[in-house]
């Protein structure tokens, strides 16, 4: 006995064309909904696992404006702001502060990159605080530095690729004329460390006559702890400013919104063209069938019987385009992901479409419940068609 | 008074903190400005300029992708590795390594290339790239990179002129391990002595980035594995 599904189906195959674009249109909505909400997932989470890869929550640094600093660096001047090493005693004082790390950040003018010369930049840092922070970090060649005081260079994954450096080479940091050498090569980490070169702290602040100054202080807060608290007590230390992660990742959350909620407008209209469609699918269907419908219940079916009959179409175009919608998102992910990564200002690294099996599911639930609303209106008009009228061709028409 | 102070004081601390979120990107930045460059291949910093510079009559460019092992694999390898008379070395010179071919055009009409390789200086990676005409004739040298005291002395445009209008039958009996060389190569002078290493790390680009482009686009030979280049 041929069931209502094969009923539905059928009927769907009798103007295939105007089936075929329906579902297609379904299929665009399906697949800008999963987009998104993969995008809005996996913006998160490349963004918090950025962070984490950070090392440190907290970070303390001379007070002024960096933007500043920034351009005189880029002008070839040393723009950056300082602190006395002191304040590390005072931040471990601090009960909600696990582990600290200061770092020294300085960068040269090398004349010889490209034609117009370029920035090279080194971070001096202790070993011991600083790997205890990137537990994370993991050696290619050789190890941390012998020495706190050595001439000795670790060079992030890329940093090394570009010079060409293995362990055992020298480095030659431009403008001071004064080599390095290389005694570690980091794996890849995927964060901005892998571009970065790393000697000994006292190293760079005898190099740079900034003994007993830094540039940052990395902070670890205790797992229990208020963080919250922690920064309010470290706003009070003189000449410096705090600068929590969370909050970074919240103003990046907040500019990212702006885009997100662009984006999820035209999922909203791509959706309520795609319902449109369905109705306007269905409903001319059923204009096309009113003697069929009416022939139907003259032999006995009941208005129900038709209304789920229809319904059932919706169901179909709509579970197979929001199927489609979804393949098409998972194959088109990475394209997706390029092309978010050209229009965003700030994208973290990893993927930033993330569409896992709950969201294709909640996706198709959506897509669903959306097409049966949709359908509704054409199945309920299909149940009230009158019989005799209906065979007579009157009605409706 | 009050209430004024801590308007100040709220402003001040949201001032500090878009500061200091600034500085964060800043260092994000600069310390990636290396990964930015990251990548294993060669290409011009500046196309659209550097293009123009080193081949005056040009009026556009096309560039094509590809690799030793796109092009023919391990058998290219071996091939390149014995006509340059030396071991593709260290981590980095490796069988993948992507290289970017600029085809210069003039008009529509083809008029030559230019061809950078990486190579290992005493300080650092050094980017040799090469104006080459239709013929595989040297039109112009460019050091774009070099870490070196005395950088500037061979990244000259007088020591680039003493390449102009070799080509890879010149560099064939140059031996890159001894730096040994006869003829026109013989000629070319090391602007910097102290800096020798590097000089000879130059004529060894020079002779590779000739050979690779021999393989590539002069005479490309079919190999068991060969397959075509990407075009952009």
């Amino acid at each position: 006995m041929i069931t209502k599904f094969q009923v539905a189906y059928k009927n769907l195959l009798r103007k295939k064309v105007r089936s075929l674009l329906t579902l297609i249109g379904i299929a665009l909505s399906a697949w800008v909904l999963v987009s998104l909400l993969g995008f809005n997932h996996g913006y998160e989470t490349a963004l918090n696992k950025d962070i984490d890869n950070m090392g440190f929550q907290m970070m303390i640094m001379a007070k002024g404006c960096p933007y500043e600093a920034a351009t005189m660096m880029l002008k070839g001047g040393t723009g950056l702001r300082y602190m006395k090493q002191s304040i590390l005693e005072t931040i471990e004082k601090e009960p909600e502060v696990e582990k600290t790390t200061p770092i020294l950040m300085q960068a040269v003018f090398d004349p010889n990159k490209g034609e117009s010369g370029g920035i090279a930049a080194y971070l001096g840092v202790e070993p011991k605080s600083f790997s205890e922070m990137k537990t994370f970090f993991k050696f290619r060649q050789g190890g941390w530095f012998t020495d706190g005081n050595a001439y000795e260079a670790v060079m992030g994954y890329e940093a090394a690729e570009l010079e060409q450096r293995e362990i055992g080479d020298m480095i030659l940091m431009p403008e001071k004329n004064i080599q390095f050498e290389v005694v570690g090569i980091l794996d890849r980490t995927g964060t901005q460390d892998d571009g970065t070169i790393f000697v000994p702290l006292k190293t760079l602040q005898k190099i740079f006559n900034r003994t007993d100054e830094l540039t940052i202080v990395g902070i670890k807060v205790r797992k229990d702890a208020d963080s919250n608290r922690l920064e309010q007590k470290l706003y009070t230390l003189p000449d410096v400013q705090v600068v929590s992660l969370a909050q970074v990742k919240q103003t990046i959350m907040r500019l990212i919104s702006t885009a997100k909620v662009m984006v999820l407008s035209i999922a909203v209209i791509a959706i309520l063209i795609a319902m449109v469609g369905v109705i306007n699918t269905i409903l001319m269907s059923v204009h096309e069938r009113f003697q069929e419908i009416g022939i139907l219940k003259t032999i006995g079916a009941m208005p129900w019987d038709i209304f789920k009959l229809i319904w059932i179409e919706t169901l179909i175009l709509c579970a197979t385009g929001g199927i489609l919608g979804i393949i098409l998102a998972l194959i088109l992910s990475k394209v997706t992901d390029m092309v978010i990564r050209s229009v965003l200002p700030y994208s973290p690294s990893g993927g930033l479409v993330l569409i896992d099996l709950k969201l294709v599911l909640f996706t198709l639930a959506a897509i669903l419940c959306i097409g049966l609303l949709s359908g509704l209106y054409p199945a309920w008009k299909a149940g009230r068609i009158r019989p005799l009228e209906a065979i007579r061709g009157e009605v409706g028409r | 008074m009050k209430s004024r102070s801590l308007f100040s004081r709220k402003v001040l601390k949201k001032g500090m903190f878009c500061c200091g979120t600034a500085f964060l990107f800043f260092v994000i930045v600069l310390t990636a400005y290396g990964a930015a460059w990251g990548a294993v291949g060669c290409d011009l910093n500046d196309p659209d300029r550097d293009v123009a510079r080193l081949f005056p009559e040009s009026t556009g460019y096309k560039t094509i992708y590809t690799s030793v092992v796109q092009k023919g694999g391990e058998e290219l390898l071996t091939k390149i590795e014995s006509r340059l008379g030396d071991k593709f070395r260290g981590i980095y010179e490796t069988i993948d390594v992507p290289y970017t071919i600029y085809e210069i055009l003039n008009n529509k009409k083809k008029i030559g290339y230019i061809h950078g390789v990486n190579q290992k200086g005493q300080f650092g990676g050094i980017q040799v790239f090469l104006s080459l005409d239709l013929e595989g004739k040297i039109m112009a040298f460019y050091i774009q990179k070099m870490t070196s005291k005395y950088a500037w002395k061979l990244r000259d445009a007088k020591f680039g002129r003493q390449f102009i209008g070799l080509t890879l039958k010149d560099f064939e009996r140059y031996d890159v391990i001894s730096g040994k060389a006869s003829g026109k190569v013989e000629a070319i002078k090391n602007p910097a002595p102290e800096a020798e290493s590097d000089f000879r790390a130059a004529l060894r680009a020079t002779k590779k980035n000739l050979i690779l482009m021999d393989e590539f686009v002069y005479s490309p030979q079919p190999t068991s594995s060969s397959s075509g280049a990407s075009q952009k």
